[in-house]
C-alpha cells in the first residue's frame, strides 16, 4: 500500500515539475512579448497618469529587468523553483502576497460550489442509477446535458437576471456575507453536479450489474441493504477521482463566475493582471492553479487507494 | 420433506423456450439438469428464483417448505433467497465484494438475513470450518481461486436457506478444484438439505448423483438415476454427451513423426518481470500432436507466444526450421470471435488475407468443405456466427497459410462438448494429416490424454518471485 | 439516431445562417446608425438593430462565422495532434508512452482558458491566441481516449492474428483500431468544438476576449445586456444563438442516452 501511494506520488511530483516549467516558459514568452511601451504603462497603472516621471518610469525599468536570451530564460525558471514569483508590476506588493489576499475568497466560493454540487449531483445519481430507464433517469440525465452544454457565464446571467434583478431575493453581486455566496457558487455547483449526476449514474448501473451486486441480493440481502453496505463504496472512488479532474473545470469557471459576480478572488485577479499585462501575477495565478491541481489529485489518488485496496496492490 | 416441488413451463413470446417440466426435491436429495447451452436448463433455474431475462416468463406451480409461492410475483420469489433458497454463484471470485474483507461478506449474511446476534463469531466458525480461517481478514483479490469459492459457499448458506441451487459451479475451473466442488456439494445433502445443480459437466452430475434430467432444446429427452442415466442412456442423445466427454474418446494412431519443425534450447520466459519457468527444452515435429498443460497462471500462453516469436525469451533460443516463412507458424485463440475483426464480414478478412498472400482463391472452398463450414458463413459478422464454426474457420484460416505449426491456446474450453469434440478431432486429424506441428494447450487432463501423441506439463516454479 | 440527425439539422442552419447572410446582404455590423438605435425587430429588419444602431443581423451572422470558424481550425488542429501522439504513445509504448502521458497530465492541469489569456499577451491577435491556446490545452482529451482505445484493440487476440497472418500497421490500423475509434472520436470532435465556442464567448463576457467592436457572441451579450429591459430581443439573439450551437453539437456527440 506504501509502496503503491509513493509511486503516485512520485508521479504526480514530476507533474508538479513539469507543470512548474511549463508555467515558466509562458511566462518567459510573455515577458519578451511586452510591447516597447509598457514600462510607461504600468508606471502610469501604479502612479496615477498625472505623476508618470522619468524616474518612475526608470525605478520600474529596474524592477522587470531586461530578459533576453537564454541565461535570463535560466535564471527565470530557477527564481521559479525557489519561489521566488517575483513582485506585481502594478502594485508592487510581492506576488505571493497579493495571491494569499484573494486565494480565500476563491477558497470560500470553490469549497462552497463543491459541497453543493455534491448535495445536487450523488442524490439524484444515485436515484437516477437504481430506476435505470424510469421517467426520473431520463429527466435527470436530459437536465444533466442541458446543464453540462450550458455555458457558466450564461448560466450566471440568467441566475443575476431572474433571481436577483427580476424577483430581487439575491445580491448579484458583493463579498462578505453568507447571501453573496449562494448565486456564484450556484453557478460553479450546476456545472460541476451535470457530472457528477452522470458518475453516479454510471456507477450505480454498473454496480448494480455486477456479479457481486446480483450475489449480495442472493445472500438474502435486500436492495436498500445492498446499496448501503457494498454499493456507497463502489460509487465513491470514480465520484471522487471526477471531483479531483473537475478541479481544473472548476478554476476556469472561477475565472469566469468571480469576474461576473465581482467576487474578490484570484480568478477576478488573473482578469485584473491580464488586461494590465502584470506579467508577474498571470504566471503567479497560473501556477498555483495548476499546482493544486496536482496537489488535489495527488489528495484523490491516496483516497481511491484506501477506499479501494486493490488499487494498493497494484 | 419436499423442500422444493416445482411443475413448470417458461414462455417466450410465441413459444415455450421450457417445455413442462416437473421435479420434486426432498431433504437429503440431489436433483441435476443436464445439457448443453441453449437447452433451457438455465432458464428453469431462473424461473425458480425469479430472474428470468426481460420477455420470459414462467407458468405453473411452485411450492417452496410445502408453501406455494406465485411464479409471476418476483419480490415474493426474491424474499425466498437466502432465507429458503441459497444461490451459489457462477466464478465466486467475480460474485464476491472486492471491496470487503472475507468474514464480514459471511457475517453480514448471518446479522442481517438470519438475525442473528453473534453474527461475527458464526462467521468466523463457519471460515474455520472451511479452512479459510487465517483468511477472515484478506480481501478477495488476495484469495486464491480455491478459497474464493470456498468463501462464497460461506456467504450463500450462511442466510439458512436448505434449499441449494448451484448453476455451472465448475464453470472456468481448473481441474483440480472441480472435486473439490463436488465434494462440497454432497456436503449440502449429507447435512439434510436439497441441492438443485445444473450443469453440462457429466463428471459432476455423476459424483453427485441423485436424479438426472437430461435437456435439450427445452425439452426434457431423459430422466432417471444418475447411476442409470449415465452408464446405459436410452436416448441416443444422451449416450452421444457421454461419448463427447474427452475420457471417452476413441483415442487416433499416431502419424508417423516427421522432420523438426521447431525447437526450444533452454528458454526462460518471463512476464511482468516474473519468471515464469526456466531452462525448458522441446523439440517439436512435423505431424505430431503435442499437449501442454498445467495449472493456470503457469505460463502456457506465454511459453507458445514465445514459441512463435510474438515475444522474445529471457534466455535460451527458439529455432525455427530453415527456410519456412514466418507465417507459417500460426496460433489458434480461446475465444473465437475475439480473433477476428468485429466489424467486416468474415469473407472479407479471408479475401484480404487471400490478397496479401497471393493465395489462388479456389483453394478456399475445398477447405470450408473439409472444416464442414458452408459458404453462407462468410457473409456474416463475427457475433452472427456460432463459436464452434468461428474456431473451424480460424482453422480454416491458419490453413490457408500452409503451417508448418499451430499453437492452440485452449481452443476448445469456450465450446459445448459436443462442439468440442468435433474441433478437437477436426484439428487432429488435420494436423497428423498435413504434416503439421501441433501444441495443443487444455487444462483438461482428459482431452490431453485422449487426444495427443505426448505431453509437456509445466508446474509452477515455487523458487521463484 | 434522431437526436443526432435533430443535431446536424441545428448545426447546418446555424452555419447556412452564418454563411449565407454575408451573400444576400452586404451590411457592415460594424457601421453605426444612432438614428435606428435598440430599434426592434420589423418586417425588414427582422433581428433590429442594437445600442449604436449596428443591424443585428450582420453582427450575429459575423459572430457566428469567427465562433465557428476558429472551432473549426481549431479543431483539426486538436485532432491532428491528439490522434497522431495516441497512436504513437500506444503503438510504441515504454519510455515514450510515458513521457508524453506525463506531458498532458501536466497540460490538464492547466486551464485551458487561463492558456488563452496567456496567448493572448504573447501573440498578436486575439483570434490566433484563441486557436493556439485551445488547440495547445484541447488535444489532450482526444490524445487520451485515441491511446486508450487503440491500446485495447492491440492488446486483443484479433490484432496479434492479424500481425501473425502477415497484415502490416496500415491494413491493421485500417481494419481493426480505426472502427473502434470512430464512434469514440465523434462524439469528442463534436464536445471539443463545442468547448471552443464556449470558451470564446465566456472570454468574451468577461471582456478578456474578442475586443469590441468585433462582433462575437459573448461580448454582444454583455454589450446588451445593460439594455435588458428595453430590448430583451436583443440580449436574447446571442444567447439563442450560442444556445442552439452549443445543443446542436452536444446533440450531435450523443449527449443524453434517452
Amino acid at each position: 500500500m506504501l509502496l503503491s501511494i509513493g509511486r503516485s506520488l512520485g508521479w504526480r511530483l514530476a507533474q508538479a515539475g513539469l507543470v512548474a516549467i511549463l508555467v515558466g516558459v509562458l511566462s518567459f514568452a510573455m515577458m519578451r512579448a511586452l510591447p516597447g511601451d509598457m514600462i510607461f504603462r504600468i508606471a502610469a497603472a501604479r502612479f496615477g497618469y498625472d505623476n508618470v516621471t522619468a524616474e518612475n518610469a526608470e525605478l520600474v525599468r529596474s524592477q522587470i529587468g531586461d530578459p533576453a536570451g537564454i541565461s535570463a530564460f535560466l535564471g527565470w525558471i530557477a527564481g521559479l523553483f525557489r519561489g521566488d514569483l517575483g513582485t506585481s508590476l502594478v502594485t508592487g506588493e510581492t506576488v505571493l502576497a497579493e495571491i494569499a489576499h484573494q486565494f480565500g475568497a476563491t477558497a470560500e466560493l470553490a469549497g462552497v460550489a463543491i459541497l453543493l454540487s455534491l448535495l445536487i449531483g450523488p442524490p439524484l445519481g444515485l436515484w437516477a442509477g437504481l430506476h435505470p430507464g424510469g421517467w426520473f433517469d431520463r429527466a435527470t440525465v436530459l437536465l444533466a446535458s442541458v446543464f453540462k452544454a450550458t455555458p457558466q457565464f450564461l448560466l450566471g446571467l440568467v441566475l443575476i437576471v431572474v433571481v436577483a434583478i427580476g424577483m430581487g431575493l439575491l445580491p448579484a453581486a458583493g463579498h462578505g456575507e453568507a447571501r453573496h455566496l449562494i448565486l456564484p457558487g450556484l453557478t460553479l455547483a450546476l456545472g460541476l453536479a451535470a457530472n457528477t449526476t452522470r458518475i453516479t449514474r454510471e456507477a450505480v448501473v454498473q454496480a448494480r450489474d455486477s456479479d457481486w451486486w446480483r450475489f449480495a441480493r442472493w445472500k438474502g440481502l435486500s436492495e436498500r441493504q445492498v446499496v448501503l453496505r457494498h454499493g456507497l463504496r463502489h460509487v465513491a472512488v470514480p465520484v471522487l477521482t471526477l471531483i479531483a479532474a473537475q478541479f481544473v473545470a472548476l478554476m476556469e469557471g472561477v475565472v469566469v463566475v468571480e469576474t461576473i459576480f465581482g467576487w474578490p478572488g484570484i480568478g477576478h485577479a488573473l482578469v485584473h493582471a491580464v488586461f494590465h499585462r502584470d506579467v508577474p501575477m498571470v504566471q503567479g495565478t497560473a501556477l498555483i492553479m495548476g499546482l493544486a491541481f496536482v496537489l488535489i489529485n495527488a489528495l484523490a489518488d491516496i483516497a481511491a487507494r484506501v477506499l479501494d485496496p486493490r488499487e494498493a496492490a497494484q | 420433506m419436499t423442500l422444493l416441488n416445482a411443475d413448470l413451463t417458461v414462455k417466450g413470446s410465441q413459444a415455450a423456450m421450457v417445455e413442462r417440466i416437473a421435479l420434486r426435491v426432498a431433504a437429503g436429495q440431489s436433483v441435476t439438469l443436464i445439457g448443453e447451452t441453449g437447452s433451457g436448463k438455465s432458464l428453469f433455474a431462473q424461473a425458480i428464483l425469479g430472474t428470468l431475462p426481460p420477455g420470459l416468463h414462467a407458468q405453473g406451480t411452485l411450492h417452496i417448505e410445502g408453501a406455494p409461492v406465485a411464479l409471476d410475483d418476483p419480490k415474493a420469489l426474491a424474499s425466498l433467497w437466502g432465507h429458503a433458497i441459497s444461490v451459489l454463484p457462477q466464478e465466486p471470485w467475480r460474485a464476491l465484494d472486492p471491496l470487503m474483507r472475507a468474514r464480514q461478506q459471511v457475517a453480514e449474511v448471518h446479522r442481517l438475513v438470519a438475525g442473528k446476534t453473534n453474527a461475527a463469531a458464526a462467521a468466523s466458525e463457519d471460515l474455520a470450518a472451511l479452512g479459510l480461517g487465517q483468511a477472515a481478514e484478506r480481501y478477495p483479490f488476495e484469495l486464491s481461486g480455491g478459497m474464493a469459492q470456498r468463501l462464497a459457499i460461506a456467504a450463500a448458506r450462511a442466510g439458512g436457506g436448505r434449499i441449494v441451487v448451484a448453476d455451472e459451479p465448475t464453470k472456468g475451473l481448473d481441474f483440480a478444484r472441480r472435486d473439490e466442488v463436488a465434494l462440497r456439494l454432497r456436503r449440502v445433502t449429507d447435512d439434510g438439505g436439497a441441492l438443485l445443480t445444473i450443469t453440462h459437466d457429466l463428471e459432476l452430475a455423476e459424483a453427485l448423483g441423485g436424479e438426472i434430467l437430461v435437456l435439450r432444446k427445452g425439452q426434457l429427452i431423459e430422466r432417471g438415476p444418475a447411476e442409470q442415466v449415465l452408464k446405459t442412456p436410452t436416448d441416443p442423445y444422451t449416450a452421444e454427451l457421454i461419448a463427447a466427454e474427452p475420457r471417452h474418446w476413441q483415442k487416433s494412431p499416431s502419424a508417423r513423426r516427421g522432420t523438426p519443425v521447431l525447437s526450444a534450447q533452454g528458454v526462460t520466459v518471463e512476464r511482468g518481470g516474473r519468471q515464469l519457468f526456466e531452462s525448458l527444452d522441446l523439440v517439436l515435429h512435423a505431424g505430431e500432436v503435442v499437449g501442454l498443460c498445467g495449472p493456470s497462471g503457469v505460463g502456457k500462453s506465454s511459453l507458445g507466444d514465445t514459441l512463435l516469436g510474438i515475444t522474445a525469451p529471457a534466455t535460451g533460443r527458439v529455432t525455427r526450421s530453415d527456410g519456412q516463412a514466418r507465417m507459417r507458424f500460426q496460433k489458434l485463440w480461446q475465444d473465437p470471435p475475439a480473433s477476428f475483426a468485429p466489424h467486416p464480414a468474415l469473407g472479407k478478412g479471408l479475401e484480404d488475407l487471400m490478397a496479401l498472400h497471393g493465395i489462388p482463391r479456389d483453394r478456399l472452398p475445398p477447405l470450408l468443405e473439409r472444416l464442414r463450414l458452408e459458404k453462407g458463413l462468410l457473409a456474416r459478422k463475427p457475433d452472427a456466427v456460432s463459436g464452434g464454426e468461428l474456431q473451424r474457420l480460424s482453422i480454416a484460416r491458419a490453413l490457408l497459410l500452409d503451417p508448418v505449426f499451430l499453437f492452440a491456446d485452449e481452443p476448445t474450453s469456450r465450446l459445448d462438448p459436443l462442439t468440442q469434440k468435433e474441433v478437437i478431432q477436426l484439428l487432429t486429424g488435420l494436423a497428423r494429416d498435413q504434416g503439421i506441428a501441433l501444441l495443443l494447450v487444455s487444462h483438461d487432463p482428459d482431452l490431453i490424454a485422449s487426444a495427443t501423441d505426448r505431453q509437456i506439463a509445466l508446474s509452477p516454479m515455487l523458487s521463484s518471485k | 439516431m434522431m437526436p443526432r440527425c435533430l443535431g446536424l439539422a441545428i448545426l447546418a442552419a446555424v452555419l447556412l445562417f452564418a454563411f449565407g447572410l454575408p451573400l444576400v446582404n452586404e451590411t457592415d455590423p460594424t457601421a453605426q446608425s444612432l438614428l435606428n438605435a435598440l430599434q426592434p425587430p420589423s418586417a425588414e429588419t427582422p433581428f433590429g438593430f442594437d445600442h449604436l444602431g449596428r443591424s443585428m443581423s450582420a453582427r450575429l451572422a459575423a459572430a457566428l462565422r469567427l465562433s465557428l470558424t476558429i472551432a473549426f481550425v481549431t479543431l483539426v488542429t486538436t485532432a491532428a495532434i491528439g490522434v497522431a501522439l495516441g497512436a504513437l504513445a500506444s503503438w510504441r509504448g515504454g519510455w515514450v508512452d510515458r513521457a508524453l502521458v506525463l506531458f498532458a497530465d501536466s497540460i490538464v492541469a492547466l486551464p485551458a482558458l487561463l492558456i488563452v489569456l496567456i496567448a493572448g499577451l504573447i501573440l498578436p491577435n486575439q483570434p490566433l491566441a484563441f486557436w493556439a491556446g485551445l488547440s495547445a490545452t484541447l488535444w489532450v482529451e482526444i490524445f487520451r481516449l485515441t491511446r486508450a482505445a487503440i491500446r485495447a484493440q492491440i492488446a486483443a487476440p484479433a490484432v496479434e492474428a492479424a500481425r501473425l497472418l502477415g497484415f502490416g500497421p496500415i491494413y491493421i490500423f485500417r481494419t481493426h483500431l480505426w472502427p473502434e475509434l470512430a464512434p469514440v472520436l465523434r462524439a469528442t470532435f463534436a464536445l471539443t468544438f463545442a468547448a471552443v465556442v464556449m470558451g470564446i464567448a465566456a472570454l468574451g463576457f468577461v471582456s478578456v476576449g474578442v475586443r469590441a467592436p468585433t462582433p462575437e457572441l459573448g461580448l454582444m451579450m454583455v454589450e446588451l445586456l445593460p439594455y435588458w429591459r428595453e430590448a430583451p430581443w436583443a440580449l436574447l439573439q446571442p444567447v439563442i444563438a450560442t444556445m442552439a450551437t452549443l445543443l446542436a453539437l452536444t446533440l450531435i456527440a450523443g449527449g443524453p442516452k434517452v
